[in-house]
C-alpha cells in the first residue's frame, strides 16, 4: 500500500492537487497510471493498546477495497474461512475482484457509529456506505501474504432477490427479503471485501468495529428497556366502554387527574431537542391541552392520547408528523387498515416500528384483529423491536378462555382495551381531532425550527 | 404539598427502610429458631424504631460493620440481597392473578438482584437489562390484569403506586445511559435497589386494597 505523502494542514481538508479519476468505480481508468498526488492526512485517534480502547468518533483506516459480492446466501458462515475463500475465489475467476492489489484500489474506510463509509483515497469519491444495524459480521482471513477484512452486510436495496425467492420484490434492505404479507424469502447478504497492510491492522479494524458494534447495540437495548416501561405504563388501567351503561365502568372524569408529568407533556413543553419523554423535564401538564372531547372519553384515554403525540413528537420529524396525519385522515375517508398499517410501517422504518404499538388504543375493533397481526408480523407485537426479547406472549385474554391468544378470539373482548368503539361518530370524531393535532403538531415543529 | 405529606412521601419512597426487610429479617428468622419470642421482640422493636426513625436499621449495620473493620460495599449488598422475598409484602389471595403479581415481583427482584455478577461483562449485562424489560413489562402487565378484573375503592392508591413504579424504571434507564457513559457502577446499585423498593410496595399496596 502507498504511503501518506503530506500532511495537508488540516486533516478532512483535500490537497488541492487532486488526482483526477472518472467517478465511480467502473469509470476508473486502470490501464493509464496516474501521477501520484498528496493525499490528505486520515482522522483517526489514538488507541490504547491492547484491545484498542477509543471513544470512536469517526476514525478512517486506508485499505484497499477489492469489491462487493453481491446476492451471497444470507446462511453463509462467516466464520469459516473455506466458504468465504471460495466465494471470493470464484469472483475472481469471473474477473468481479481484481487479481492484483494496486494503487488504483486505494480507498478509506472511515467508521462511526451510524455507518461504515467507503471512499476512493484520491478524489474521495463515495463507494459504498453501509449502516452498521446492516452489517451483519466482520471477518478477518489471512490468505497468504492477503489481510483480507470481510464484511458480510445486508443485500443492497433494488437487487434482485434469489429466484426461489418468487416474484415479488421486497422494499426492505434487510438480510431477509420479505413479501408484504412477511413470508419469509431466500435470505440474500453481500460481501464487502477489503485488503488491509497486516494483521495488526486488520486486528485493529475488527476491534474497532467491535467496539462501534457495543455502541449501537447498547443504545438498541435501552431503547428496548424504555419501550417495555412505555408499553406496560400506557395500557389502561381502566374499563373504557364509552358506550356502557353500567356507571360503576365509567370513570369519572372530574376526578382530578395526577399526572406523570415526564410522560404527559404536551408539545412546547418539551425542549426541541428530542430527548426521549423518560428525559424530559418535568413540566405540568398544558391546561391548554386539547383532547379528544376531554368531557365524553376518560381521562385515562386523553392521557393515552397526550402521550402518544409526546412520543410522536420526540421520535417523527416535522415533515413526517404531517405524513402520519395525512394517512391518518386518509384512514378515517375510508382507506383499508391494511393500507394504513403499511403507509405507516414505511413511514417509521425499522428503527422506528415500535411506535406502531401506541397506536394500539386507537384502532377500532372492526379492524384490530388485522392490526393485531400486522405487527405481529413485522415483529412488534410483544415488544420485539430491532432486538429480540423473550416476552413470550403479550397477553392472554381475560376470563374463561384462558386459551385464547391477545389477538382477541372472543368478539368484544380481547386483550386490550380499546378507546374507539366500532361505532362511526365517536370514532370519527376522535380520529379527526387526533389528525388535527397531529398537523398542528408538525406545524408548530416547523415554526419552532424556523 | 405540606410537610406532612412531604414527610410522608419520602418515608415510602425512602430507600433507607430497605434493610430492616432486606437485610434484618432474615436475621430475625434465624433467630426465631434459636429464641422465637427474643426474636419476636426484636423484629417488633426494630419496626417500630425504624417507623419513627427512617434509617436507623441501616445506621446501625453501618456501625457494627465499622466496628467490626468490615470492608463492605454496602450498596452492592445490599441489591443483592434484596431478592429474597419479604413475607410482610407477599399477596397471599389465591387467585392466580394476585400469584403472577408475587411471582412476577420475584422475577424482577432477582434479575435486578444480579446486575453486581454481570455488570463487569457488556455482553452479558446488555441481556440482564433485556432480562430486566421483560421482567418490567411482565410486572405492569399483571398489574393491569388486576385493575382489568377487580374493582376496588381504593383505586387511586394502586394506580399512584404504579405511576410511582413506572417512574423509578425510567428512573432506572436514564441511570443506565448515564453508566455507560461515565462507568459508575454504584449508581445503577442505588437506582437498582430503589426499584427494588418500589416493587415491594406495590406488593404492598395491593396487599392492603385487595
Amino acid at each position: 500500500m502507498e504511503d501518506d505523502v503530506k500532511k495537508a494542514k488540516k486533516p478532512g481538508i483535500v490537497s488541492p492537487f487532486k488526482r483526477v479519476f472518472l467517478k465511480g468505480e467502473k469509470g476508473r481508468d486502470k490501464k493509464a497510471p496516474e501521477k501520484l498526488t498528496e493525499r490528505r492526512a486520515l482522522h483517526t485517534v489514538p488507541l490504547s493498546l491492547p484491545d484498542h480502547r477509543v471513544d470512536p468518533d469517526i476514525h478512517e483506516k486506508e485499505v484497499k477495497y477489492l469489491g462487493q459480492l453481491t446476492s451471497v446466501p444470507g446462511y453463509l458462515n462467516p466464520s469459516s474461512r473455506t466458504e468465504v475463500l471460495q466465494l471470493i475465489d470464484n469472483a475472481r475467476k469471473c474477473h468481479q475482484i481484481p487479481g492484483q492489489l494496486t494503487a488504483e484500489l486505494d480507498a478509506v474506510v472511515s467508521l462511526s457509529a451510524y455507518n461504515v463509509k467507503l471512499v476512493w483515497r484520491d478524489g474521495e469519491d463515495i463507494i459504498l456506505r453501509v449502516p452498521i444495524h446492516d452489517i451483519a459480521a466482520v471477518s478477518y482471513i489471512r490468505d497468504d501474504s492477503l489481510h483480507l477484512v470481510v464484511f458480510k452486510t445486508a443485500q443492497e436495496p433494488g437487487a434482485s432477490p434469489s429466484p426461489s425467492a418468487g416474484a415479488e420484490g421486497s422494499k426492505s434492505p434487510a438480510l431477509s427479503c420479505l413479501t408484504e404479507t412477511g413470508a419469509v424469502l431466500l435470505e440474500l447478504c453481500s460481501l464487502l471485501v477489503l485488503a488491509v497492510e497486516n494483521k495488526a491492522a486488520a486486528e485493529e479494524l475488527c476491534m474497532l468495529l467491535s467496539q462501534v458494534f457495543q455502541i449501537v447495540y447498547t443504545e438498541s437495548t435501552i431503547d428496548f428497556l424504555d419501550r417495555a416501561i412505555f408499553d406496560g405504563a400506557s395500557t389502561p388501567t381502566r374499563h373504557l366502554s364509552l358506550y356502557s351503561d353500567d356507571s360503576s365502568s365509567k370513570v369519572d372524569v372530574k376526578e382530578p387527574f395526577e399526572t406523570e408529568a415526564s410522560t404527559l407533556s404536551f408539545p412546547g413543553c418539551l425542549d426541541g431537542g428530542g430527548n426521549s419523554p423518560s428525559s424530559s423535564s418535568s413540566t405540568p401538564a398544558s391546561p391548554q391541552t386539547k383532547t379528544v372531547s376531554e368531557g365524553e372519553l376518560s381521562t385515562t384515554a386523553a392521557e393515552l392520547l397526550q402521550d402518544y403525540m409526546t412520543t410522536l413528537r420526540t421520535k417523527l420529524s416535522s415533515q413526517e408528523i404531517q405524513q402520519f396525519a395525512m394517512l391518518l385522515h386518509e384512514y378515517r375517508d375510508g382507506s383499508s387498515i391494511h393500507e394504513f398499517c403499511i403507509n405507516l410501517r414505511q413511514l417509521y422504518g425499522d428503527s422506528r416500528k415500535f411506535l406502531l404499538l401506541g397506536l394500539r388504543p386507537f384502532i377500532p375493533e372492526k379492524d384490530s384483529q388485522h392490526f393485531e397481526n400486522f405487527l405481529e408480523t413485522i415483529g412488534v407485537k410483544d415488544g420485539r423491536g430491532i432486538i429480540t426479547d423473550s416476552f413470550g406472549r403479550y397477553r392472554r385474554a381475560m376470563g374463561s378462555a384462558s386459551g385464547s391468544t391477545a389477538n382477541g378470539s372472543q368478539a368484544g373482548e380481547d386483550g386490550e382495551e380499546r378507546l374507539a368503539p366500532s361505532g362511526g361518530d365517536e370514532w370519527d370524531r376522535m380520529i379527526s381531532d387526533i389528525s388535527n393535532d397531529i398537523e398542528a403538531l408538525g406545524c408548530s415543529m416547523d415554526q419552532d425550527s424556523s | 404539598m405540606t410537610m406532612e405529606e412531604m414527610k410522608n412521601e419520602a418515608e415510602t419512597t425512602s430507600m433507607v427502610s430497605m434493610t430492616l426487610y432486606a437485610v434484618m429479617y432474615p436475621v430475625f428468622n434465624e433467630l426465631e429458631r434459636v429464641n422465637l419470642s427474643a426474636a419476636q421482640t426484636l423484629r417488633a422493636a426494630f419496626i417500630k424504631a425504624e417507623k419513627e426513625n427512617p434509617g436507623l436499621t441501616q445506621d446501625i449495620i453501618m456501625k457494627i460493620l465499622e466496628k467490626k473493620n468490615v470492608e463492605v460495599n454496602f450498596t452492592e449488598s445490599l441489591l443483592r440481597m434484596a431478592a429474597d422475598d419479604v413475607e410482610e409484602y407477599m399477596i397471599d389471595r389465591p387467585e392466580q392473578e394476585f400469584q403472577d403479581l408475587n411471582e412476577k415481583a420475584r422475577a424482577l427482584k432477582q434479575i435486578l438482584s444480579k446486575i453486581p455478577d454481570e455488570i463487569n461483562d457488556r455482553v452479558r449485562f446488555l441481556q440482564t437489562i433485556k432480562d430486566i424489560a421483560s421482567a418490567i413489562k411482565e410486572l405492569l402487565d399483571t398489574v393491569n390484569n388486576v385493575f382489568k378484573k377487580y374493582q376496588y375503592q381504593n383505586r387511586r392508591a394502586l394506580e399512584h403506586q404504579k405511576k410511582e413504579f413506572v417512574k423509578y424504571s425510567k428512573s432506572f434507564s436514564d441511570t443506565l445511559k448515564t453508566y455507560f457513559k461515565d462507568g459508575k457502577a454504584i449508581n445503577v446499585f442505588i437506582s437498582a435497589n430503589r426499584l427494588i423498593h418500589q416493587t415491594n410496595l406495590i406488593l404492598q399496596t395491593f396487599k392492603t386494597v385487595a
